[in-house]
Formats: C-alpha cells, structure tokens, sequence
C-alpha cells in the first residue's frame, strides 16, 4: 500500500497504522497512519493539541497506544517495559523543556545515556560526550552547568545527549518553542546540518521557515487527524485542504 | 544561695564521654535513618502494594507515637519479640533509627515528587530503566532538595537523642543526670549542661540555616 504520493526509494524506518490514543474521554490520536523513511525529515505541523506531540510520545513508549500500530524497521512496537527500553536507545528524543539534568555538567549529561545504558568505560563515554559537544558547536561549555548555559545551548547539548546514543531516528518535540527569538537559529542550524548529515528526522515543530526549507515531508494534524500531507511545496505553496490554508494563514504564512 | 562549679570541673571527663555518646548516637542514628528513609520512600512509591502499604503503615506508626514511648518499647519489647537483650546503646540505636527512618521517608517521598516528570521520561528516552532513571537522575537531584529538611531533622535528632537516658544509655543527658544525683548540685549540673548542648547544637542549627539558603531554592 503506498499511503503517499511523495514516495521515496528508502526504505520505511517507522510505519504508524491506524495509531489511536484516548485520555479519558479526549481523543488524542483518531486514527494516524503515516510514513517515515530513512534519511527523511518529516515535519508535524498543526494546532496546539492537534495530537502531535502525542504521535511522538507514542512512537518512543513514553505513552502506550490505545489502537493500531507502529512499525520501527519492519517490526511491530513491543508494549512490555525491557522490549521498549531497547526501542527507546535507537531513537533520541528531544524535549521542548530540554530536560537537561540540571545536577550534572553539559559534558555529564551528553555522557550519561553511554555510561549508565551503554555501559561505556567513563574515558570512552566522555571521548564521544566531548566530540558530540563539539559538534553543536558548544566544545568551551563542556564543564558547565545547565543553569550557566542560555537555552539555545541547553537544547543543542540536550541534541548531542540524545545523539551520544548513535540513534537511528531523532524525535524533536517542539524543540524551539521554549526559546527566545535570538537563540532559536542556533538550534535550527545544528538541526538543518544534522538532517543533511542524513540522520531521519521527525519533527513537531511551529517553526514554518524550517519546515518549508528542510523537510522532506510536512504532515498537518487538527484534532487528533491527519488533514493533509505532502512535499512542503505542496503544504506551503498549493495545499490542497482548505483547513490546511486557514491554520497556515492563522501563522501569518504568506507563503 | 551559693554555686559550686567544682563539680563541673571534678566531672568534666564523665561530660566529655557523654558528649562523645552523644554526638555517636547522633551520627550513626543518621547513617541508620538516611538509607532507612530512602528504602521506605522507594517502597512507597514503587508501585507495588505490599511494599507501599508496608512503608505506609510503618511510617505511620512511628511518626505519630511520642518517641519516649518507642524508646521504652523497645527496652521492654525487643528481648521480649527477639528472644535476645541487646544492649541500652543499641536498643536506643533501633528506637531513634525508626523514628528518623519514618520521618526521613516522608521527606525523601515529597523530595522524588518534587522532581518533575520530565527528568524520568529524559532518562528513559534514552533507554534507562526506570532504576536507573531514579539512581541516576532522580535522586541525586531529590537528595539536594531535601539536604535543608534533612540538617533541621539532624538538628532536632541531636537533642532529642537525651530522651534515651530513660534507658539508661551513658549519654550527656543521663551523665549529667547521674552527677546531679550524687551530688545534688541541680543548677551547676544543668548549666554545664545546657552550654554543652547549646554550643555543640548552636553551628548546627547554623550550618543547616546555611544549607537551606544554599540548597532552599532550587532551578
């Protein structure tokens, strides 16, 4: 079955069938199925509470889904705890709060999944931390703190703690959302170089310059659905849904 | 009315061992109560109920009974459950440690709350277990938070560590209440007592005034 018309050679690194997920009496997710492939970068745009960042929690175990199913690499999600611990190391999440642990250093926090999950001997750990750290362009921030450094550092070493993990998909939940306005490029930048390094990507995010520049694919959620989805030329330039246009609009997309 | 303070000096070394049992029974009651409390705040929070209810009603038990009360229980009760007398130190030792243990559980339990979820759910993205989410990340940061709450609990545990000269434990408390008896200096004896008590618990109640300004405030 091909669910898009935008389809690429790659293979599918996660497939989502008909994934649903109920709070209570809210529906979260009515019934998702889209597609991620290797070296994409797939962007979720959308109202606040469209499911978004729902779909991301879902697909890394961080919430359990209702209905349907998510395929990583041709194999369906496992729903008990150890089989889902060693989904979660092939995939980095990054969190819109960052969720750096504040106790230890940047070079710590980018160390900690190696060490503790890994098991890397500490030199071995900390060699990868402070290559990763470099990476992001924050080599000179290694020995400080979370609470020394301004957001946009936060969130590129909480990317690098996410990479240290060497994951074959990188979950972004609104990585820029918390940020002032001036710090917001230095994220989007480590974020564009690393989508061109090949890594997939998947998005959710309200910057729509980057969306438009960088992704491969733009889905757009309202109320738990997806409304439309396609190459950003299409999202940005021709959408083909009316609603799709009212929420662009909404943003101020000129297009 | 006339003061002899010769009798705080002629028994200035059964003070000073006094002091040391003192200052002892403070340390290793804390070194008991510290990992006692964590064990019970896990417990109460791991999700199972056996352990949970456990925790509960052990902590329950002995934050609500006067600590005299545990004191005296434990003289009579423990050879009696146990079939073996242990001696006043240590019967003091199991009295004050699970009335710390109950109170530190409870400070522990509010500090693990205190972190927000966010912290585990980092932890586990990256493929930590829970376990791990909580030696690694999250107790680490509850442990500063509840370090003020633990140093006034160290302070109001030096003190009451007195109570135990009920059971006659050598302490400061029961040592000077012992020289009072056979000397019948009331005033000189309370006295050296009271400046014994207040200068060793002075920079405590300090140092922990310190820790809450330093560690208080947190993010």
């Amino acid at each position: 079955m091909n669910m898009r018309d935008d389809e690429t050679d790659a293979p599918k690194v996660l497939t989502y069938l008909d994934v649903r997920k109920i709070f209570g009496s809210f529906v979260a997710l009515a019934g998702v199925s889209m597609e991620v492939h290797k070296t994409e970068v797939v962007c979720l745009i959308g109202p606040s509470g469209s499911g978004k960042s729902t779909l991301l929690r879902c697909t890394n175990g961080l919430e359990s889904i209702d209905g349907g199913e998510i395929i990583l690499d041709g194999h369906t999600l496992p729903r008990d705890g150890r089989g889902m611990r060693a989904v979660r190391q092939r995939m980095g999440m990054v969190f819109q709060n960052f969720e750096l642990f504040p106790h230890m250093t940047a070079l710590a926090n980018v160390a900690s999944g190696p060490l503790t999950v890994l098991r890397l001997p500490r030199r071995e750990a900390e060699e990868r931390a402070a290559a990763l750290l470099e990476k992001v362009g924050l080599a000179d921030k290694a020995k400080s703190y979370p609470a020394n450094l301004s957001g946009g550092q936060q969130q590129r070493v909480a990317i690098a703690r996410a990479l240290a993990m060497q994951p074959e998909v990188m979950l972004f939940d609104e990585p820029t959302s918390a940020l002032d306005p001036e710090t917001i490029g230095e994220v989007l930048n480590v974020m564009k170089a690393l989508a061109e390094e090949g890594m997939t990507m998947l998005v959710v995010t309200h910057e729509m310059n980057f969306a438009r520049r960088v992704a491969n694919h733009v889905v757009v959620f309202e109320r738990g659905t997806i409304i439309e989805q396609g190459p950003p030329t299409q999202i940005f330039d021709a959408p083909l849904v009316v609603r799709t246009r009212e929420f662009l609009s909404h943003l101020g997309w000129a297009g | 009315m006339n003061l002899h303070w010769s009798v705080v000096w002629d028994n200035a070394g059964a003070l000073a061992r006094g002091t040391e049992l003192t200052v002892l029974l403070t340390v290793a009651t804390m070194a008991l109560a510290v990992p006692g409390g964590i064990l019970l705040a896990l417990m109460r929070l791991s999700g199972s109920r056996p352990f949970a209810w456990f925790s509960a009603s052990l902590t329950e038990l002995f934050r609500n009974l006067p600590l005299l009360l545990v004191i005296y229980a434990s003289y009579y009760v423990l050879p009696l459950a146990l079939g073996v007398a242990f001696s006043p130190f240590v019967t003091a030792l199991v009295a004050l440690g699970l009335n710390v243990s109950a109170y530190n559980g409870e400070t522990f339990r509010a500090g693990i709350a205190s972190i927000r979820k966010g912290q585990s759910e980092a932890a586990l993205a990256l493929g930590m277990s829970g376990w791990q989410a909580m030696r690694v990340v999250v107790l680490p940061q509850a442990a500063r938070r509840v370090l003020p709450v633990l140093a006034s609990t160290w302070v109001s545990l030096f003190k009451d560590t007195s109570l135990v000269s009920v059971i006659s434990v050598g302490e400061l408390a029961y040592t000077a209440m012992l020289i009072r008896s056979r000397t019948f200096r009331v005033l000189e004896v309370l006295t050296a007592m009271a400046v014994i008590y207040w200068f060793l618990g002075y920079p405590q109640a300090k140092l922990a005034d310190w820790l809450n300004r330093r560690f208080g405030v947190s993010e």
